[in-house]
């Protein structure tokens, strides 16, 4: 060990500039090592969500572009509404969703645990976690609304200055609702701390149930009229509720469609650019106050909310070793499956106590059932029906995609981390990997058909076509259980105990392309032959050529011979994978 | 250099640490031992301000935690149970944050950088990312950083988990040389021999309460017991059935421990 002379300099206390200066410094470092690892390590990632990215981008641009035309065109009336009523909606998703990455970043993130030990002020690590907690947030609605925006301004033929503005107001916009999440978040921990998870959620049930109700109430009336020019003017009268002045929606929708405007004279459209800078003005001023209030209140309270919920006893729920449920799942079947059943109900249990898994599961499903419960307001032709059938079952199969990449793909990894325990079982390797399987297929199985049928029977589909819908189902189940769980044996990460970054690792990325291709493939191959079916009606008798082909390929014969391809490829998305990754699991050394 | 003045703190209903007070002076080096849940790690917890107390108060350097945090944490370095780095910082530029935070000048910054990297024999992996470190090597770098800026006071939160033996033997030595050039070293151990080859005073904690602060020998000399091994003693003190408390009675578990020790 050297014995050098240390220099005497404890170091000073930080100013607040150079505090700030050290934190963006420190996220910048951290950003850039980020891209440079993603660059020479998923570079495919990288790869496919920026194409992704801007594919999607470009539809929506294209989407919003021809509904502007529309609208401008019919009812040019209804875009402050339209506006006021997405932004105010984002406006209240955005307090909720900054106020719970707030509350992980401050208070439940390592790193919160360093900089509380250091000389940093209280507000600087406020201000530094809010930044992350904002981005997160607000990214969707950049995505999102970027493209809307830039497409109204094409629409309208808006000057350059609205393009020039349009971030700003998006940001100065942003900063507001993600500072009063922010603010409700730190309050909430210093001083409600015991009542923060009933505060939370009563107010999280309390937007929801408002959310549902307008939501109920645009769908419901009047159903016979649905899209006629009466539900459309009770839709517009039911959605001025957002049209509120002191809502800081109302100041970006008005701000965004004065700067928007291009007057028939100069002097009127630079009046209307100072009305939109007025509006800027507004939303960066509140923005800033609020900002203010939130670093003042850091610095009253963050070390005493941190001490509170550092202080707490973990909530000691006491649960019952076994359910009946899970009992009944143990008991039922021969011995020597047993091992294989206590596998299930072990991974049955976590699922139930890891709030983020279930929670995401009943949202996502929820909302889908929510959209199904309302489809009959659509009045479909039969045509259109079978088509809007046939992409519901896409949608289920694609988020079911994601829940198998997100949840099921990492669950061999985070195993392998516990091979210790499970070494020394009397277990066969090949039946942890078989519990995996039975456990992704059976609980996507049950929400995805029953989904599948609601969304049928809304639409008035006949009793073929539902068994063809539920045939497929099976087959997307089975075969998205296969890739996820085989994928996941085959390139387990087991240093790795955070799901998430497992997921979104190379092996998690090909999982959800492969799944993709496959339910498109899937939905293709069934759809064919009803579509073809409809086309040989719509040739009429006289398209003599075509309509062998196609009357065969509509008939019952057609759809069996579909129905025979879609359980192959099943099949073979299904053992495939399985076979790969149950060999690579057995060779494995951990 | 540390006072705990009469400090309490609960969780919800249940004592954690119970009236603790307890002077540590400049220059010593103190172990605090007890058993699981015996409110070792809360109490390091109040001292580096991550908990604050239900009553009483705690100085560093004369700086309580409550009223000025920011001045007591300057003069305090800390490495945590588990240690906490920036997946994506390398190793340098973890300790170039840390000394940035800590405001020092730039040319004794990146001096005092070069001399921690040299005695923890970081050179190897110090400009990988942190990612990439096993547990021994993150410990090794959180050791660097809190001795970075030369504090008053280091507080060590079970210091030598994940060290292999050579860097055990580093960091006995930097300390030792750091207590003599007046730094006042606090840390929870569950290791007797560290604390009884390190430490100048020892104080055991059983469910919240101090029940012994003293030197070694004191505690044999207390306990009558010459022949018996530390641990024996440890074991016996810390025992369920033992008597509530064996302090002697000028550092009775309320008295304020004058500076200097026992």
């Amino acid at each position: 060990m050297s014995e050098r002379a240390i220099p005497s300099d404890s170091g000073q206390l930080l100013s607040v500039e150079a505090e700030s200066r050290l934190f963006l410094r420190l996220r910048a470092t951290i950003a850039w090592e980020t891209l440079r690892s993603m660059l020479s390590n998923a570079r495919l990632r990288l790869a496919l969500v920026t194409l992704l990215s801007g594919i999607f981008w470009c539809s929506l641009y294209g989407l919003f572009g021809e509904a502007f035309s529309f609208l401008d065109a019919l009812h040019a009336e209804v875009i402050s509404l339209l506006f006021n009523a997405f932004f105010s909606s984002l406006m209240i998703m955005l307090i909720f969703s900054t106020g719970i990455l707030t509350y992980g970043g401050m208070y439940r993130c390592p790193e919160s645990h360093l900089l509380l030990t250091l000389p940093a002020r209280a507000e600087g690590i406020f201000s530094h976690k809010f930044h992350e907690a904002m981005w997160f947030s607000s990214w969707g609605f950049i995505l999102l609304g970027s493209p809307m925006l830039v497409a109204y301004g094409v629409v309208r033929g808006s000057p350059w200055t609205y393009f020039l503005l349009l971030p700003f107001f998006m940001l100065s916009f942003v900063v507001i609702p993600a500072t009063i999440g922010s603010i409700c978040c730190m309050a909430m921990v210093a001083w409600l701390p015991r009542l923060r998870m009933h505060a939370f959620s009563a107010a999280l049930t309390a937007a929801c149930l408002g959310i549902l109700w307008l939501g109920w109430t645009l769908l419901s009336s009047e159903q016979s009229q649905t899209l006629s020019g009466v539900w459309f003017e009770e839709t517009l009268a039911r959605l001025s509720i957002t049209e509120q002045k002191l809502f800081p929606s109302w100041w970006l929708s008005s701000g965004l469609i004065e700067s928007a405007r291009r007057g028939p004279t100069e002097k009127e459209s630079l009046a209307s650019l100072f009305e939109a800078l007025k509006f800027l003005a507004l939303l960066i001023s509140n923005g800033l106050l609020l900002q203010v209030i939130a670093r003042w209140l850091a610095r009253i309270s963050y070390q005493l909310g941190y001490s509170q919920l550092v202080g707490e006893i973990p909530a000691r729920c006491r649960r019952r070793p076994i359910g009946w449920f899970d009992r009944m799942l143990i008991n039922a079947g021969s011995a020597s499956g047993r091992p294989l059943r206590l596998l299930l109900v072990k991974d049955l249990r976590l699922f139930r106590r890891d709030i983020s898994q279930w929670s995401q599961f009943v949202i996502f499903f929820g909302l889908l059932a929510l959209y199904f419960l309302n489809l009959r307001s659509f009045n479909y032709s039969n045509a259109y029906a079978s088509m809007i059938g046939f992409l519901n079952l896409a949608v289920v199969g694609l988020i079911l995609s994601t829940f198998t990449t997100r949840f099921v793909f990492p669950m061999i990894s985070l195993e392998g981390r516990r091979f210790w325990i499970l070494g020394l079982l009397p277990v066969h390797r090949d039946q942890i990997v078989w519990s995996k399987f039975l456990f992704s297929f059976v609980g996507g199985l049950i929400p995805s058909c029953s989904l599948v049928l609601l969304s049928d029977f809304m639409l008035g589909i006949p009793p073929s076509l539902i068994i063809v819908h539920e045939v497929c189902c099976l087959m997307l189940c089975m075969g998205l259980s296969g890739i996820a769980v085989g994928l996941g044996a085959w390139m387990p990460n087991l240093k790795e105990s955070s799901p998430l970054k497992i997921s979104s690792g190379f092996g998690g990325t090909l999982s959800l392309v492969i799944s993709s291709f496959y339910i498109m493939v899937i939905v293709i191959v069934a759809a064919l032959p009803t579509h073809l079916f409809l086309a040989s009606h719509a040739l009429g008798p006289n398209a003599a050529g075509a309509k062998g082909f196609l009357v065969w390929a509509g008939s019952s014969q057609g759809m069996s011979a579909s129905l025979a391809i879609v359980i192959l490829i099943g099949m073979i998305a299904t053992v495939l994978p399985l076979t790969v990754g149950l060999r690579a699991f057995r060779q494995l050394e951990p | 250099m540390i006072e705990f003045d009469h400090v309490t703190r609960t969780y919800g209903p249940k004592p954690a640490v119970t009236n603790l007070s307890l002077a540590i002076p400049r220059g010593e080096l103190f172990a605090l031992l007890g058993p699981n849940g015996a409110g070792k790690t809360t109490t390091i917890k109040i001292l580096v301000g991550l908990l604050r107390p239900s009553r009483g108060a705690v100085r560093v350097c004369g700086f309580d935690l409550i009223q000025d945090p920011r001045s007591a944490h300057r003069h305090t370095g800390y490495v945590p149970d588990e240690p906490c780095l920036y997946d994506k910082l390398t190793g340098r530029e973890f300790l170039w944050f840390i000394a940035d935070m800590f405001g020092m000048a730039r040319h004794i910054a990146e001096q005092r950088i070069a001399i921690e990297i040299e005695h923890f024999e970081l050179s190897e992996f110090a400009d990988d990312l942190a990612e990439s470190y096993s547990l021994g090597m993150k410990q090794r770098l959180v050791f660097a950083a809190a001795l970075l800026h030369n504090p008053d006071v280091l507080v060590l939160d079970e210091p030598m988990v994940g060290l292999d033996p050579r860097s055990v033997r580093i960091v006995k030595d930097l300390l030792k040389a750091r207590t003599q050039e007046g730094m006042t070293v606090f840390m929870s151990t569950h290791t007797l021999a560290m604390a009884e080859e390190m430490a100048d005073r020892v104080g055991i904690m059983v469910r919240g309460e101090l029940r012994f602060l003293g030197t070694v020998a004191e505690l044999r000399e207390q306990m009558a017991l010459e022949t018996q091994s530390l641990e024996q003693l440890y074991l016996q003190l810390t025992s369920q059935r033992s008597p509530a408390t064996l302090l002697p009675p000028h550092v009775a578990p309320s008295s304020q421990v004058p500076l200097g020790g026992a």
